[in-house]
This record gives structure tokens, C-alpha cells and sequence, in this order.
């Protein structure tokens, strides 16, 4: 686990450009990726007509889906057991400080038990913050896909809005991000083995995170 | 004259307010102070403008030149770790103009350069560059830049390296406000010579009141079978039932309170392990703790859990399973109820572990933190959405028909439903009890009533380098500062910002 002496020279982790490979993952970087697949993004952006683009674009579509119904058992089904989920906090520093998330701190750093408590809990029929449910739309666009080095895994990057309401008092609240997801291609489909969340902001305006992104 | 109407109308409200007050000392709750912007008012006056409000811990500003920027309500503080390794903290407003000199929320400098027109100051907040400074100004003979520094912290203190800031040049001792709260502190912070790292914040806006949150880390054991049942039910803890809550019990010392979990039998060790702490980091705690602080846990089987310190600082301490196996592992986080308005709180939460821990402890208490804590902890996922709704029903007329009963564990003449421990059933200082109570949130509304009872002193001013600057005068109501005109002594003078 990263110290804050040392994390705090730890590179930034904007989201890098087609033309550039990050030579790390945010799942190294955080504290709890260290099973996370090392597959990165090779080449450019795959035209848009490609097989390969088409499936992934189709795959993400499906899952936000998902994710507005809270149809949780059924997303938990689309994740590979390796799987990292990480949504690092984002910190506001100066251009050239090199680092841009909080050293060491996430808002979600999960392996396949840590979500699968999360979904538990939301099928139990006390989980009071989503009783009576919020109101979500994932707003999904964005998408470009890449190959790695392995035939059976694709990198997609895309961004997402999502927009949550709760009864009738307050306005809705919005998280706006870029992810990049791995993609691996199993006997029962295309399913995801890494997910890094960028979230936009540094203090999130929605009362908590009893969501998915 | 606008601040002298200003004042008048403040002693009003006062007046108005007594009433509110007697309720709250006799248990009985207004709603409407959960959402009430004037009672909010009187909060930033006589509250934050004056008690110790935590801003950081050491370990987050661990090397010369680390800083973070820090609130206490709307002002903004670089709290830096100096060349020489002190800790200052300064208002981050730039002396000439005004501007916000340091806009990132963290970093390593040794300089902060003024974005408008290039003054600069050194971590230790001495201005050290003023562009044209002969041209401009004609030099020293114009504007004294020697000696001037950013406006100090007005009063600045830490306890196992947490900081804090008052804005009450004449605040009580740190040490002395904290009172025996310490006491309990101490589990949380320093659980090895080497105390504590903090990671974090997470932060995010909640559309509640601060004190709710306050309340509820404070002594709130009766919410935890309703709210928290789903995380009972998923596995995520030993004990089957939420109900054996009612066996640990509450106390409350000096600024702050907390509750606790009673421990099966067992010696001090095993209680600790119990709870999953390696057996190294029980050594160490038996080095750093006091006898009584270890009695606590080894005699009289009580482990800490949730905690609160007035105003708005809350501590927490749990120990769920990390992974499918029967194993639990401690977690710790420290939280901030960071007021911004009498219905928003922005809330802070850290993850705190021993800088000493085995590193795969760190990690996986990281773990247990973010399942159960924080932006996205299943504990207080629920939590705020009560908190959030309570907020809601309190700000109409009806709320202010409703005076609600914060009785519990008290009969109608005050009398005890069940007497307090003894000091040979609880080693800790202060008062404790077992059961479901509601003594703690008593006892944190009863130190907020006094405090906004009590009017608070007059701050002084700072001239930058004005003509013939004079001694304090120290008379003008609390907010004129802005009002201008009134000289006092220069910034150099001020009250120092030694950690
Ligand atoms: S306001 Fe900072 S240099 Fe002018
Ligand atoms: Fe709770």
C-alpha cells in the first residue's frame, strides 16, 4: 500500500490519448489492483465499422441498461471473477504537480466479493437508500475501442452521464466520467475484467454512491 | 453603522432563541433546528468562530513543502509543513488584492506565487516577491514588505498530529477543550508510537444538517438493528444479530462521546484479536496505550466503535469480513460534518490505519473501510439517507410545532433507566453507560446550546502595511473585519501559527 510520501510522485493518471500507451494502470496504482489484468490498448482507435468496436459498443449499451433497472444479479453475471472496479477520488492540484487523484484513497476499489456484497445488499429488502429506488439514467457515448495484445480481450474507452433522482424534493444530481474498460471475450460472452472510473469531480454532489458507473 | 444594526439584530435573535435552548438542555428537541438559517447564523458565529475545528493530520503534509487547503466554514487555509518542518496555516488570501492564492486542494511547494499580479510568499507564509516593488511602491519607504506575511490561522494546536484550528485568538488550550475525550482519541490515533496515516478525504454534499451526522457517530447504538439491518443480513459481520448493540455501551468525556461493542470473554489479547488485529499490532498497542485505556478492552470487554467530538468531528472503528472466510479486520475513519449551510454538509471522510501496520493489514482495512464507510460504504449509504430526510421535514411551520423527545434512557425525573457503570466496570473517564441511550446527543446539543448562548469577543484586524499602523484595539463586534478602518497591529504581529 502506497504511503502518502511516496504516492505523492506517483504520475498522473488523465486519461491518456489513442496515440499514447500508459505504461501503467490505474489498477497499479491503486491499493487493492494488484490482481488486476496488466492488458493495455495497442494501436489506434478501431474504425467504427469494425466487428470488434460493434461488439463492445453493443456490450456497454446492454449494461447501462442494466445499471437503470438495477438489475444488479444480472450485471454482477457480466463480470469476470479477476474483475477490478476502481473509481479513484479526484483531487484538484497544479498542472505540472504530476498526480491528479488522492494518493492512496478511492471511491471504489472492488474485487468480485467486495461487489458482490454491494449487489447482495440492494436485493435484500433493507436497503433503506434505495427503498423507495432512485430514478437513473446511464447517458453512455464516446466509445472508441482498441485491440491489446491478445485476441480475446478489448480495451474500451467511453464516457458516461448519469443522472439520479430521489423522491420529490430535491433536483436530480448528475456524475459525469470517462472509463476505460477491459474487455474479454468467454465461452458466455464478452464480459469485464477491469474498469477504471475517472469521475469528474472532485467533491461529488450526489448524496452517496449506491450506484454503479 | 451597517455592522452596528448587524449586532443588534444578532442580540435579538438571541433573545429569541432562549427558548430553543431550554428545550434542548431538558431533552425535549425543537424540529426546526435541523433546518433554521438563523439559528445557522448564530452556529458560524459562536460555534465555528470559535471552537477547535479539525483541519488535517501530520501525515497528510508529511515532507517540507506538503500542503493541503483546508476550510473552517467559507475560509480557506494552506495548512503547509514549512522548510523547517513546522506546521502554519494561513488564510489563503493573497494580502494585496485579495485573490485566492493557492487553488489546488494539495501538493509540495516551496512557494505560493499570487496568480493577479505575481506577489509571492514562502510556505512559511513570509512574503518574499513583490513585482516593482520600487517602482510601484518607492520601496520600503512606501510598502513595508519586510515582515509581512499571510494572515495566520488565529490559533493553531494538534493532538496525535490531528490539527485543528480556532478562529478564537484567545481559544482555550487544544488539550484543554478536548478535555478527557483524549482519552478515546487516543484508540483511534494512536495505536503505535508512530500514530496514524491518513488517506483521503472523499468528499461529497449531503442535503442534511451537520449536527445529524454529529449526533448520530456521537451515540446513536438504537439506529444501528433498523438502518443497518441489509448489512447484517449480506454477512458482512460476526455478530448475527444488530441488536447486541444494547450490550456495549456509551460514554461521554470531556468535548466528545462515543459508543461501543461489548467483547466475548477473552484477556486483552485475545479481545483484540477477536476484533482482528495481528498479533504485532497488539504489542504495540499494549507499548502505546495506557492501563486504563487497555482496561477498557481487557477487563472490562468494551471496544470502541463510534465516536464524535463537538462540533463536527466523528470517528468510527469496525470490523467486518474482507472476503469469504470467517475472518474480520479493523477499519478506522475519521469524518468531518463540514457545514455549508443550515440544510448542506460537505462531508470529509478519511480512512485512518497505524503508520506501523503490516502493509497487507493496510490494505485490507482499506477494504473493510471502503465496503462500510465513506462515499460509497453500505453503512452510510443508509445513514444519509435518513439524515437527508429528516433535513427535508424540518424546514417548514409544521417543525416548529414539534419539540421531539431525545430522552432516552432518562425517566421524567431524570433519573437514570439504568444506572452507570461504575469505575470498576469502566476503566475510561467520564460517564458511560450500557444500553440504548440517548445521553451522548444530550450532551453534544447541551454544549452547542451553551455555545450559542454565549456571545463571542471581538476579532481584530490586520492592516497590510498601512500608514502608521497602531496597537489592537480589540472593541469592534465579531464581523468587522470587513468593515475597514479599524488599525491594529501588523500581520507580523499576530498571534503565531506554531503547530
Ligand atoms: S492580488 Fe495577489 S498579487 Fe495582486
Ligand atoms: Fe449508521
Amino acid at each position: 500500500m502506497s504511503t502518502p510520501t511516496t504516492a505523492r510522485t506517483t504520475p498522473g493518471t488523465t486519461p491518456a490519448g489513442p496515440e499514447v500507451t500508459p505504461v501503467e494502470t490505474a489498477s497499479t496504482r491503486s491499493v487493492l489492483g494488484g490482481h488486476a489484468s496488466r492488458l493495455q490498448r495497442v494501436g489506434m482507435t478501431l474504425p467504427f465499422g469494425d466487428e470488434r468496436h460493434l461488439a463492445a459498443h453493443q456490450w456497454l449499451v446492454d449494461e447501462a441498461w442494466l445499471l437503470d433497472a438495477q438489475a444488479y444479479s444480472d450485471w454482477l453475471a457480466l463480470l469476470t471473477e479477476d474483475i477490478h472496479y476502481v473509481m479513484p477520488v479526484r483531487v484538484t492540484t497544479a498542472l505540472g504537480a504530476g498526480f491528479d487523484t488522492s494518493p492512496g484513497m478511492a471511491h471504489f476499489d472492488e474485487d468480485w466479493y467486495s461487489l458482490s456484497r454491494r449487489v447482495a445488499r440492494f436485493l435484500t429488502e433493507h436497503a433503506w437508500t434505495e427503498d423507495p429506488p432512485s430514478r437513473l439514467r446511464h447517458h453512455l457515448s464516446n466509445v472508441r475501442t482498441f485491440a491489446t495484445e491478445d485476441a480475446d480481450h478489448l480495451i474500451v474507452d467511453s464516457a458516461t452521464l448519469l443522472f439520479r433522482n430521489r423522491g420529490d424534493v430535491h433536483e436530480g444530481s448528475l456524475v459525469s466520467a470517462g472509463r476505460e474498460d477491459l474487455l474479454r471475450h468467454t465461452p458466455e460472452g464478452w464480459k469485464l475484467a477491469r474498469r477504471t472510473i475517472m469521475v469528474d469531480d472532485s467533491v461529488m454532489r450526489m448524496q452517496n454512491l449506491a450506484i454503479f458507473l | 453603522m451597517g455592522v452596528r444594526r448587524g449586532r443588534l439584530e444578532g442580540a435579538n435573535t438571541m433573545t429569541d432563541q432562549s427558548g430553543v435552548l431550554t428545550d434542548v438542555r431538558r431533552g425535549m428537541i425543537p424540529a426546526h433546528i435541523y433546518n433554521d438559517r438563523e439559528l445557522f447564523e448564530l452556529e458560524r458565529e459562536r460555534i465555528f468562530g470559535r471552537a477547535w475545528i479539525f483541519v488535517a493530520h501530520e501525515s497528510e503534509i508529511a515532507k517540507p513543502g506538503d500542503y493541503v487547503v483546508r476550510r473552517v466554514l467559507e475560509d480557506s487555509f494552506i495548512v503547509a509543513r514549512d522548510e523547517k518542518g513546522e506546521i502554519k496555516a494561513h488564510f489563503n488570501m493573497c494580502l494585496h488584492r485579495g485573490m485566492q492564492i493557492c487553488r489546488a486542494e494539495m501538493g509540495n511547494a516551496s512557494h505560493f506565487r499570487c496568480p493577479y499580479h505575481g506577489w509571492s510568499y514562502r510556505n512559511d507564509g513570509r512574503i518574499v516577491g513583490l513585482p516593482f516593488h520600487q517602482d510601484a511602491y518607492g520601496g520600503e519607504a512606501g510598502f513595508k514588505r519586510k515582515g509581512q506575511r499571510l494572515l495566520p490561522a488565529p490559533n493553531l494546536a494538534s493532538y496525535n498530529g490531528l490539527i485543528f484550528i480556532s478562529m478564537d485568538p484567545d481559544a482555550e488550550p487544544l488539550e484543554d477543550f478536548l478535555g478527557d475525550f483524549r482519552f478515546y482519541l487516543d484508540y483511534y490515533t494512536k495505536q503505535s508510537k508512530s500514530g496514524i496515516q491518513l488517506m483521503g478525504p472523499q468528499r461529497w454534499r449531503v442535503k442534511a444538517n451537520w449536527k445529524i451526522g454529529a449526533e448520530n457517530f456521537a451515540g446513536d447504538m438504537y439506529h444501528t438493528p433498523q438502518t443497518h439491518t441489509s448489512v447484517v443480513e449480506i454477512g458482512l459481520f460476526r455478530e448475527p444479530k444488530a441488536e447486541k448493540r444494547k450490550d456495549g455501551c456509551t460514554y461521554w468525556a470531556g468535548a466528545g462521546g462515543g459508543t461501543t461493542y461489548k467483547l466475548p470473554e477473552g484477556n486483552l489479547d485475545e479481545r483484540l484479536r477477536y476484533v482482528g488485529y495481528p498479533q504485532e499490532m497488539v504489542d504495540r498497542m499494549k507499548q502505546s496505550l495506557s492501563e486504563d485505556q487497555l482496561k477498557v478492552v481487557g477487563e472490562d470487554g468494551f471496544m470502541i466503535s463510534a465516536a464524535s467530538a463537538f462540533p463536527n468531528l466523528s470517528f468510527v472503528h469496525n470490523w467486518p469480513r474482507v472476503a469469504e472466510s470467517d475472518d474480520v479486520l479493523p477499519f478506522i475513519s475519521i469524518r468531518q460534518w463540514q457545514p455549508i449551510s443550515e440544510n448542506e454538509t460537505e462531508v470529509l471522510s478519511w480512512f485512518a490505519v497505524d503508520a506501523e501496520a503490516p502493509e497487507e493489514f493496510k490494505a485490507l482495512s482499506y477494504k473493510a473501510y471502503l465496503m462500510c464507510f465513506g462515499s460509497t460504504g453500505m453503512f452510510e449509504q443508509d445513514d444519509v439517507e435518513n439524515w437527508v430526510s429528516l433535513t427535508n421535514t424540518a424546514a417548514g411551520s409544521m417543525a416548529r410545532r414539534l419539540l421531539l423527545n431525545s430522552r432516552m434512557g432518562i425517566l421524567e425525573d431524570d433519573t437514570e433507566v439504568v444506572p452507570a457503570l461504575t469505575d470498576e466496570q469502566f476503566h475510561g473517564p467520564g460517564v458511560a453507560h450500557t444500553g440504548y441511550g440517548e445521553y451522548n446527543q444530550r450532551e453534544l446539543l447541551n454544549r452547542w446550546a451553551d455555545h450559542l448562548e454565549e456571545p463571542v469577543t471581538a476579532v481584530s484586524t490586520v492592516e497590510v502595511g498601512g500608514p502608521g499602523a497602531r496597537p489592537a484595539v480589540g472593541q469592534e463586534p465579531a464581523g468587522a473585519a470587513t468593515a475597514g478602518g479599524t488599525a491594529t497591529s501588523t500581520a507580523a504581529d499576530q498571534v503565531g501559527a506554531q503547530a
